[in-house]
């Protein structure tokens, strides 16, 4: 379920998706907690399973240390396994370094199950999760966010 | 992991270079957009983010308001939420995240996980309404976030002048008040700009102590 919030503008069409492959109140099968009708399909999430089944009934225990910004690049070292489908479209999308959040809303993953699902892929070896050393930012970053501000118009 | 070590990629039959110079993962900082709904958080995040706005699902413990400084057995409520958020790239090795949290305007957040890291916040009031930022301006004080408050003047309007703002939330004097345009990149950046002001005071301050 989504909760939209009435400033967001309205969502845009999925691009390049097949009609028939496309989740809405039409398809058959899966649970589902709303009627149909009551939400937009656009809104739905891309999965009829709930997240605690996608994380094996986990609903905490993600690593602290994986924040939304994190970022996320593939393991160019991992030995090819077996992986749940969720996790395959993980892997599939880190070809290019991506945050957390990015995963998970291109994916429309809850954020928890994705923070559980890249700490799974890290400890598997298959992710490289880049946790920065140091949490508080010193100032030369911010020195550098403040020009690179700056320069834009 | 050292990329440059990264061997060609071999798929099916065919070897796939690595095109050039690997990508090195950036270093990642962020900005919290904060306030009640319908302020313009969404619209200060698409107005200064190079990619459309994304939105997330999240949860977030939220305790009534009412009961002051809740204990351990606190009535501690998690609710799902809808967070947007953009992404500006400064350089290759740095990319600046600006996340929208939504402001329901009867809870105090638990924002810890959010604000981990964050360089500071922008709360953001629609002089209509200046009760909807109450929580968001509580939470980023006690937490000891640098945050500066927007006016969201919506076409040039504003109900109250900026002083009137100030002595509504009965905030600090060292936090900026200010008044901006959502819908405007220019308008949003100098707000952000001001944000990081006071990030960057904050990171001195700290240093030399």
């Amino acid at each position: 379920m989504t909760y939209p919030d009435p400033d967001d503008p309205a969502h845009p069409a999925r691009p390049s998706v097949r009609p028939f492959l496309q989740f809405g109140p039409q398809s058959a099968g899966g649970y589902r907690p709303t009627p149909p009708g009551d939400t937009p399909p656009a809104d739905e999430q891309a999965t009829t399973l709930r997240p605690f089944v996608i994380t094996s009934g986990r609903t905490d225990g993600a690593d602290p240390e994986i924040g939304m910004e994190t970022q996320v690049t593939i393991n160019p070292a991992a030995t090819p396994v077996r992986l749940s489908p969720e996790m395959r479209a993980i892997v599939a999308l880190c070809g290019e370094p991506l945050s957390v959040a990015e995963i998970s809303a291109r994916l429309r993953l809850h954020l928890g199950v994705t923070r559980i699902l890249v700490g799974d892929l890290r400890a598997a070896g298959q992710l490289d999760v880049h946790v920065l050393d140091n949490e508080t930012p010193d100032p030369e970053t911010i020195m550098r966010v403040i020009r690179g501000l700056r320069s834009i118009t | 992991m050292d990329f440059d070590q990264s061997p060609d990629r071999i798929v099916g039959t065919a070897r796939v270079g690595s095109g050039g110079l690997p990508k090195k993962a950036p270093v990642p900082v962020k900005i919290i957009v904060a306030g009640g709904f319908g302020v313009g958080k969404t619209t200060t995040v698409g107005a200064i983010s190079e990619i459309s706005p994304l939105t997330t699902e999240a949860e977030m413990t939220s305790a009534s308001v009412g009961i002051d400084d809740p204990g351990p057995a606190s009535m501690k409520t998690t609710t799902t939420i809808a967070m947007d958020f953009g992404v500006l790239t400064i350089d290759q090795t740095l990319k600046l995240y600006i996340f929208g949290t939504p402001g329901q305007s009867r809870f105090a957040f638990m924002w810890d996980d959010l604000i981990k890291g964050a360089l500071g916040a922008l709360v953001v009031v629609d002089t209509a309404r200046i009760d909807d930022c109450y929580p968001a301006v509580d939470y980023f004080e006690r937490a000891g976030l640098p945050f500066v408050v927007g006016v969201n003047t919506f076409n040039g309007q504003m109900n109250y002048n900026l002083e009137e703002v100030r002595w509504a939330l009965a905030i600090r004097d060292d936090v900026p008040v200010l008044s901006f345009d959502a819908r405007f990149k220019a308008s949003v950046r100098d707000a952000l700009l001001v944000v990081l002001d006071q990030a960057l005071d904050k990171a001195i301050r700290a240093k030399s102590t």
